[in-house]
């Protein structure tokens, strides 16, 4: 296929791909992401991680058709089942997960946090599996692959769907390297610095330093390498976040003089692999509201941030030919 | 549906969260504040333009005007809570190629106005009063000459530089530090607006002439100011008592918009409130701050007529903004503004030096607002690529974007200038009003449109439960915020008496239309640039179906 593609005055196949992330579980925005390919008319699609739902949102059936619900620190009564199948597309839109039950089983749930865990568990390989197999119809036809890794949201066992689900449009690139396109060897790595959440996935810096030298193994020429490092590189821009307590739960924004303060939240780990190998392009996520790119010596880096709440789908189309890239555009579907 | 108390029954994980840093509070107060609450256009003006006119009514009018409009988008900051507001929403909903001219002519070039006004509000409002009423106090002519040089274009063209530098170092050097300043100035604008009302109400119109009267006989020698300046008046057959009209006090809400219309500027930052997506916060940051500055401002219209007296406060409008004077002497050195009459009633040092910093504050939060709303305009048009990818780099030391300030404050500069030293340029003063007016009045349409044009971004929204009749609670909102907003926007280009097109029509038309077209035109060079390389501009704008 790589003959048929475009090419420019140089002679350089050049390949357009869509990068996304921290799609926190959301419906909505998880089907936007696959329609992309066709939309941007881009050759493929990268999801960086966080790919998990953070919220397991019980509906409660109170008698008949009438349910109760707690949504955004608001508790509705839902009659009927139009209002049910809305505010279910609502959660799911959201990036959370939904169950329904009766008043006794969530009280047995609110007593037991395991119940909860293997819930949770249970809602996020569902979804993802139905997401896999989505993705198998709608880019059926296509050369179109989904490379994906997790993040620090992301929970180990939650992942492994990704490999036992058989797919012919899904890469699951977690701590390995793949070619994107033939030509972009990529290093994949979803873990991430210590944040005040205590996420599933998270390290002390010489740990993920250690971690991400492994992710690169295998690549010997840098020059057309592909990062996808969940966590932005430290002090760059893109890391710019809410200094938090993190001696409360949940952690909160520092005030001083009447002032939230904010700081770098990048990892000092990730900064110092991409000034080593100096790729040429390092994907990016995990702080939502640090949407941006910047360049780090030759190396250009994106986080396209994330509105996973609203169903937007946030990202960056990059159109590459080896060793350059040509052009960029954020977006905003 | 039906919404009951809040109940914690909802299992959360461990995973990272997203904080924002401004809380709903602090964007209420942003808001009051950039609608100048203090700033005396409505007095000034008003009374002249449209005789028989109750100023203390208009306002409330103008706020009445506002309310459909401020609805409008507390939906529409509640369905897209991104910073770059009025831009996102129109390019969103009525496509790129309408909202970037509209929001590109309207707010960021236009704006540039408001960056030269808010100088020359420093200088005459705070300056000016400060020197002259200390001047008065101490009897010195040294004093009193600064303060009349304050007035002067040198004085305007110089602070408005300074003030204009000052604000964009203190924020590219961090957005934090103008949040802090922010308390300070929303302080001073309180402690005003209690200094203006405590001194209006005890005052007495006999009380005040006698005041004005030592005040003009110290700083412009005319020690029978009062009388005489409605004489001067007057006997060019202007009526200084003119019958209650409310066809004029209606015709006048228009004026009392130019601070009303600003009620919705906080949706700007969208992406930095805290709860910008729950429409209870968002009621209560635009709709009201907007109710509380339309009641703040009828009080100070009241207060200050029943203090100095209708003849007087006729008179002073008529002589100050319609230059209507049987002598040819005009207003003298004393500008007719209720702080400058505040300072007058009793200018002692400490209610001058009170009044007068509060309003440099003002002043100052009025060049920070320009500077605030369009560089994330900028950064936002940037990062769709309509806009150069230079606009949006952020420097890595402050964490700013640092070039979009750079250029704002150097276009800021051409402006003060111009405003000062080009006559014709005076003249388009309120050409601000009209064209920041209908980037609302296009952005009310968004609103009208959003159930249909973004569906599924309207479904996902807070205020998508909210119908009327099965229309869609918006819509009726957008529409009715659209017609009145929009009657307000033609009455000004073509009504003389809003100030817009009274000297010299043909220029005014031919500069509104000339900004319009100019930001057309650099809409379709981008877009033709960016096709060049790889980068079609419409993907930034459209949504992406989810089906």
């Amino acid at each position: 296929m790589a003959l048929f593609k475009k090419k420019d005055g140089a002679g350089y196949k050049q390949s357009r791909l869509f990068f996304a992330t921290d799609i926190h579980g959301s419906e909505r925005t998880f089907r936007k992401f696959l329609n992309c390919a066709k939309f941007y008319k881009v050759d493929h699609i990268i999801m960086g991680g966080d790919i998990m739902g953070k919220f397991l949102v019980p509906i409660v059936h109170e008698h008949d058709s009438h349910y109760r619900v707690t949504l955004q620190g608001t508790t509705e009564t839902i009659d009927g089942a139009d209002a049910l199948a809305a505010i279910k597309e609502r959660i799911e839109t959201l990036g959370f997960y939904h169950v329904t039950v009766q008043e006794d089983e969530l009280h047995a749930m609110q007593a037991d946090q395991a119940q909860i865990d293997a819930k949770f568990r249970q809602l996020a390989r569902e979804r993802i599996e139905r997401w896999i197999a989505l993705a198998d119809e709608r880019l059926e036809g296509t050369n179109v692959k989904w490379y994906v890794t997790g993040g620090n949201d992301d929970q180990p066992e939650v992942l492994t769907v990704f490999d036992e689900v058989r797919s012919e449009h899904v890469v699951n690139c977690e701590g390995r390297v793949v070619m994107v396109d033939d030509l972009y060897p990529t290093a994949n790595c979803g873990y991430s610095n210590p944040t005040p959440w205590d996420t599933p996935r998270e390290v002390d810096e010489d740990s993920l330093e250690e971690i991400l030298e492994e992710a690169v193994q295998g690549i010997d020429d840098f020059t057309s390498a592909i990062f996808n490092f969940h966590v932005p590189p430290y002090d760059c821009t893109l890391d710019d976040c809410p200094k938090l307590d993190w001696s409360t739960d949940p952690p909160s924004p520092i005030v001083v003089a009447g002032v939230a303060q904010s700081a770098p939240a990048g990892s000092t780990a990730v900064r110092k692999v991409i000034e080593k190998y100096k790729p040429l392009l390092a994907l990016t996520g995990h702080i939502h509201e640090s949407r941006g790119l910047v360049t780090i010596g030759r190396t250009t880096v994106i986080n396209p941030g994330s509105e996973y709440g609203e169903g937007i789908i946030r990202g960056c189309i990059f159109t590459l030919q080896p060793g350059k890239v040509v052009g960029y555009q954020m977006t905003s579907g | 549906m039906e919404a009951t108390a809040a109940k914690p029954e909802v299992f959360s994980r461990k995973a990272s969260g997203l904080s924002r840093v401004m809380s709903p509070w602090s964007a209420f107060i942003y808001n009051f504040l950039t609608m100048g609450v203090i700033f005396p256009w409505t007095f000034v003006w008003a009374p002249e333009a449209f005789p028989g006119v109750a100023v203390w009514m208009a306002c409330l009018f103008a706020t009445l005007l506002e309310l459909p409009i401020a609805l409008a988008y507390v939906w529409m900051a509640t369905a897209m809570p991104r910073s770059g507001g009025d831009y996102v929403f129109q390019s969103r909903v009525l496509g790129g190629a309408i909202g970037f001219p509209i929001v590109m002519s309207g707010f960021v070039i236009w704006i540039l106005q408001w960056v030269a006004l808010a100088g020359w509000l420093f200088a005459n409002l705070g300056l000016a009063p400060l020197f002259l009423g200390l001047g008065v106090h101490y009897n010195s002519t040294g004093l009193i000459n600064a303060g009349v040089w304050a007035e002067g274009h040198q004085g305007v063209v110089v602070t408005s530089i300074i003030g204009a530098a000052l604000m964009a170092i203190l924020l590219v050097t961090g957005f934090k530090n103008y949040v802090r300043l922010q308390y300070f100035m929303f302080a001073g604008t309180g402690i005003l607006v209690v200094i203006m009302l405590a001194q209006f109400l005890r005052t007495s119109p006999a009380q005040f002439a006698v005041a004005i009267n030592h005040f003009n006989g110290i700083v412009d020698k005319n020690p029978a100011y009062y009388t005489w300046l409605q004489h001067d008046v007057s006997s060019t057959g202007f009526k200084l008592f003119p019958k209650f009209a409310l066809g004029a006090t209606l015709l006048a809400a228009p004026i009392a918009w130019t601070s009303t219309q600003w009620a919705t500027y906080s949706v700007e930052q969208g992406g930095e409130i805290k709860g910008a997506r729950v429409f209870k916060n968002q009621m209560f940051i635009i709709v009201g701050s907007l109710i509380a500055v339309g009641v703040v401002l009828a009080l100070i219209a009241w207060t200050e007529q029943r203090a100095v007296g209708t003849g007087f406060f006729n008179a002073a409008s008529a002589s100050y903004y319609g230059a209507i004077s049987a002598s040819g002497t005009g207003i003298g050195k004393v500008y007719p503004f209720p702080g400058m009459f505040a300072i007058i009633i009793s200018p002692n040092p400490i209610i001058t030096v009170l009044a007068a910093v509060s309003f440099m504050l003002a002043s100052l939060q009025i060049t920070c607002n320009c500077y605030i709303g369009m560089t994330r305009v900028m950064v936002g048009m940037s990062l769709d690529r309509t806009l150069p990818a230079w606009f949006s780099k952020v420097n890595s030391r402050y964490r700013t974007p640092v070039n979009a300030h750079l250029v704002y404050f150097l276009l800021g500069v051409c402006a003060i200038v111009g405003y000062s030293y080009v006559t014709k340029w005076y003249t388009i003063t309120l050409g601000v009003t009209f064209a920041c007016g209908y980037v609302f009045v296009l952005s009310c349409l968004a609103a009208a449109l959003l159930p249909y044009r973004a569906k599924a971004l309207y479904e996902a929204s807070p205020g998508a439960k909210y119908t009327l009749a099965g229309i869609p609670l918006v819509t009726i909102l957008g529409l009715i915020g659209f017609v009145a907003g929009g009657a307000a926007v033609v009455a000004f280009l073509v009504k003389p008496a809003y100030g817009l097109t009274g000297t010299s029509p043909g220029l005014t038309y031919a500069i509104v239309g000339g900004i319009f077209v100019f930001s057309v035109v650099i809409y379709w060079i981008g877009r033709y640039y960016q096709k060049g390389k790889g980068i079609d501009i419409s993907y930034a704008f459209l949504e992406v179906p989810p089906e």
